[in-house]
């Protein structure tokens, strides 16, 4: 029944993102048609994210570091994004936000929203964290480069991709209750 | 079963409606327990349920992916238990419901429906966490139990129940029938012996009818006999006074003596005879027995029948009533009397038999009463035994006679047998079994010489002439006696004076007071004063024996007086009655 149904979103799921991807491409750049809604609930996403992924121990630090969402490229979140974080934990960690132009291998980031600009595509950002343990967010508004999570939006609603083999290459376990609520899963290699 | 007919009846009634109120309440206990465990165990399992439902659901609040919850909640359809659900978000708001048809899905207003149970229906909440932050709730509600499947788990202990109902109704239902069969039993045993007792009262209304039968068929006989008696003792007496010769006077005074005996021993048989009594075994020898009925044959048989009694010594003792014997023997011989019309001889024979003999398996006495008269047609020889057969005229016979003989067979274990041959003879023949009870020792006859006896006797005697001769026997034994002529008369000589040693008064007296209520009276007021009644009335005698009063029968002797008196005086144990009633060998 579950499988049933989860294959059955798929389907919704890809048939979704092939409509989008058409909408994406017939309106390229045109962000100041969407709902203003849609950014603040993917702030909210963001960090819920992080009680869904497992990621390696040595990755996260001490128990007392906080967790890091990095936003890399233009900020489309403003205090939404502070507002959402603040209180909130995800296993234990409190959150920290940063914002960036570009993101390095290195940067400490846990979960990572590129934007990509001029700066730094968001291909490029996602070549440069590839392998890290990273778990690397998205859009479609931002055109088609995913990382292991990529926002789409469903009926008007904002749902999600997940490329679960992006999260293995980047050494991350995501849970299947986030996986069922993927629109599309792309299934880790066997 | 012991300790339950010892029970009281109050507590044999209520017992199984006790036991069916205990099994019933001990069913109430068990099944309720067993319910509240039931119920807890459908409680658990709904917890279950949406306690595996927050986690599924958990995702999908937190994403607000109502689509995924309601996909969740849509997989609770495979189960039939459950009615309803609902997922509510962490502001309590409902974010998916779940009902089956006709049922309203959980509370959308905002509060969050209450767990518990409530018209069979189970519900439960469970709170949905996300890496330990509570981000909702999911609500879970059974269907009502169906009546079915709460009938299917009660249904052993309703088969219990009912059974140990249905033990409970059988054994109260048996002990019910079994206390009515008592009942029906002593109803029936009561009746038995009513009926008993009713058939005895009329067998002796019987007896005593057949007995003065007897008794009227030979009154005609021994009346001439009593005037044969009479006139013995008349002419001896008018010769008595016409001669002085000692020796010629001596023999006419025992000629008048025997007549006299002869007469006091027919009447005593007839009394005896006719008296009303029980039937009473007893032990008897036929040879002195016989010797006593011999008079009362003689007599009554009549001057042209003869009797011949052929008893041998050493016949053997038979346990029969005498009395009914008597009577037998007189109905037989009365029968052979009217069978020769002419005369003839009527023989009485007994004769010890052995095993097997007559057709009896038991050593017997037969006693055979024979005559020489016109006998019996053979094919009505069956019938002579029959209530109310009878060969003779209207008036002259009421067919009893054979029929008390047979009964008097029949009920001393014996038989009887009739054998006839017409213008020889008929012979009846009883046949009585022997007993090897011991006869009865004989009392002891009262001493012959008579001392000379002292004190006052009051006599009460209503017939002067008797007065006068009792007066004379009594003076003769030596006492001083003095007469009243009625009971009261007497009482007043006793409250006269405290000097008579004895009162012997007639039973059967003119006045307001008889003999019985004298000596009643004088046990009351002179308890110490020994009372003889004496009376020729065989009734009567039976009722002052009846009464523990000293009884002299008349006619008696003057032996019989100086020994009752004598022993009246020493205040000896009253004497067995039947020693007075029963004839004088």
């Amino acid at each position: 029944m579950r499988r049933e149904g989860r294959t059955g979103v798929r389907t919704a799921g890809r048939l979704a993102a092939a409509a989008l991807a058409l909408c994406a491409f017939a309106g390229q750049g045109a962000h100041a048609q969407q709902r203003p809604l849609e950014y603040p609930v993917k702030a909210a996403f963001l960090h819920k994210f992080g009680a869904f992924v497992g990621w390696p121990s040595a990755a996260l630090g001490p128990a007392s570091e906080p967790m890091t969402v990095c936003v890399v490229g233009p900020d489309p979140f403003g205090p939404a994004l502070d507002q959402a974080v603040r209180g909130q934990k995800v296993g234990g960690r409190s959150l920290r936000v940063e914002r960036h132009r570009t993101v390095s291998r290195g940067a400490g980031c846990h979960i990572l929203y590129l934007r990509g600009s001029s700066a730094q595509s968001v291909a490029d950002g996602l070549a440069v964290t590839a392998g890290a343990p990273v778990l690397t967010v998205t859009d479609a508004a931002d055109g088609n480069a995913r990382g292991v999570i990529h926002f789409v939006v469903v009926g008007g609603r904002v749902r999600f991709e997940i490329d679960d083999r992006a999260a293995a290459r980047n050494g991350l376990t995501v849970s299947s209750k986030l996986l069922s609520l993927a629109v599309h899963v792309r299934p880790r290699e066997r | 079963m012991a300790p339950w007919s010892r029970m009281p009846e109050h507590w044999r009634t209520r017992l199984p409606l006790l036991l069916v109120t205990a099994l019933v309440a001990t069913w109430c206990v068990i099944a309720g327990l067993s319910e509240r465990g039931h119920q807890r165990q459908r409680l658990r399992e709904v917890v279950t349920q949406a306690e595996i439902l927050a986690e599924s659901v958990g995702a999908a609040l937190v994403f607000d992916d109502r689509e995924a919850a309601r996909t969740a909640l849509s997989a609770l359809r495979a189960n039939p238990e459950i009615e309803s659900a609902g997922v509510y978000d962490a502001s309590s708001a409902l974010a998916a419901s779940f009902a089956i048809e006709g049922q309203a899905p959980p509370n959308v207003a905002g509060a969050l429906p209450t767990p518990g149970a409530a018209r069979g229906r189970v519900a439960a909440v469970a709170p949905v966490t996300v890496d330990g932050e509570r981000v909702g709730t999911v609500y879970l509600r059974s269907r009502p139990e169906p009546f079915w499947a709460l009938a299917g788990r009660l249904s052993g202990l309703v088969v219990l129940l009912v059974m140990g109902s249905l033990l409970l109704a059988v054994i109260g239902r048996a002990n019910a029938a079994l206390r009515t069969r008592a009942e029906d039993l002593d109803e029936a045993n009561r009746r038995l012996t009513q009926e008993m007792a009713e058939r005895e009262k009329a067998e002796d209304a019987l007896r005593q009818s057949q007995k003065m039968e007897a008794v009227g068929r030979l009154t005609g006989g021994i009346a001439h006999d009593f005037n044969n008696l009479l006139m013995v003792a008349s002419s001896g007496l008018d010769l008595l006074d016409r001669t002085k010769d000692p020796v010629r006077r001596e023999k006419l005074k025992n000629g008048i003596r025997q007549a006299v005996d002869r007469g006091a021993s027919l009447t005593r048989q007839m009394l005896a005879f006719s008296r009303r009594a029980p039937l009473k075994p007893e032990v008897v020898d036929l040879t002195a027995r016989l010797e006593g009925v011999r008079v009362l044959l003689e007599r009554g048989l009549g001057e042209n029948v003869g009797v011949e009694l052929n008893i041998p010594e050493g016949v053997w003792p038979v346990e029969i009533d005498p009395g009914q014997l008597d009577v037998a023997l007189l109905n037989i011989a009365v029968n052979a009397r009217d069978a020769m019309p002419r005369g003839g001889r009527v023989t009485v024979t007994a004769e010890n038999r052995p095993i097997g003999a007559d057709g009896l398996d038991v050593e017997h006495v037969r006693l055979a009463v024979a005559d020489e008269g016109e006998g019996i047609a053979p094919e009505l020889l069956h019938k002579v035994f029959e209530p109310f057969f009878t060969t003779k005229g209207v008036g002259k016979g009421t067919g009893l006679g054979l029929s008390q003989v047979y009964g008097f067979a029949r009920s001393s274990a014996g038989d009887v047998r009739i054998e006839s041959e017409p213008g020889v003879g008929t012979t009846v023949s009883l046949l009585l079994p022997r007993t090897r009870k011991p006869l009865p020792v004989a009392t002891a006859a009262p001493a012959v010489p008579l001392p000379r006896a002292r004190g006052r006797i009051l006599l009460v005697e209503d017939d002067d002439n008797v007065a006068a001769l009792v007066q004379e026997l009594m003076a003769e034994l030596g006492y001083e006696v003095e007469r009243a002529p009625e009971a009261e008369s007497g009482l007043k000589k006793l409250e006269r004076a405290d000097r008579y040693e004895m009162v012997f008064s007639d039973m059967v007296m003119p006045g307001r007071m008889d003999g019985m209520a004298l000596a009643r009276t004088i046990a009351e007021r002179w308890p110490d004063l020994p009372v003889l009644l004496t009376t020729g009335y065989s009734e009567a005698a039976a009722a002052a024996l009846a009464e523990g009063f000293r009884v002299l029968p008349k006619p008696y002797r003057l032996e019989a007086l100086a020994a009752e008196l004598a022993a009246a005086r020493e205040g000896r144990a009253r004497p067995d009655p039947e020693q007075h009633a029963a004839p004088a060998a």
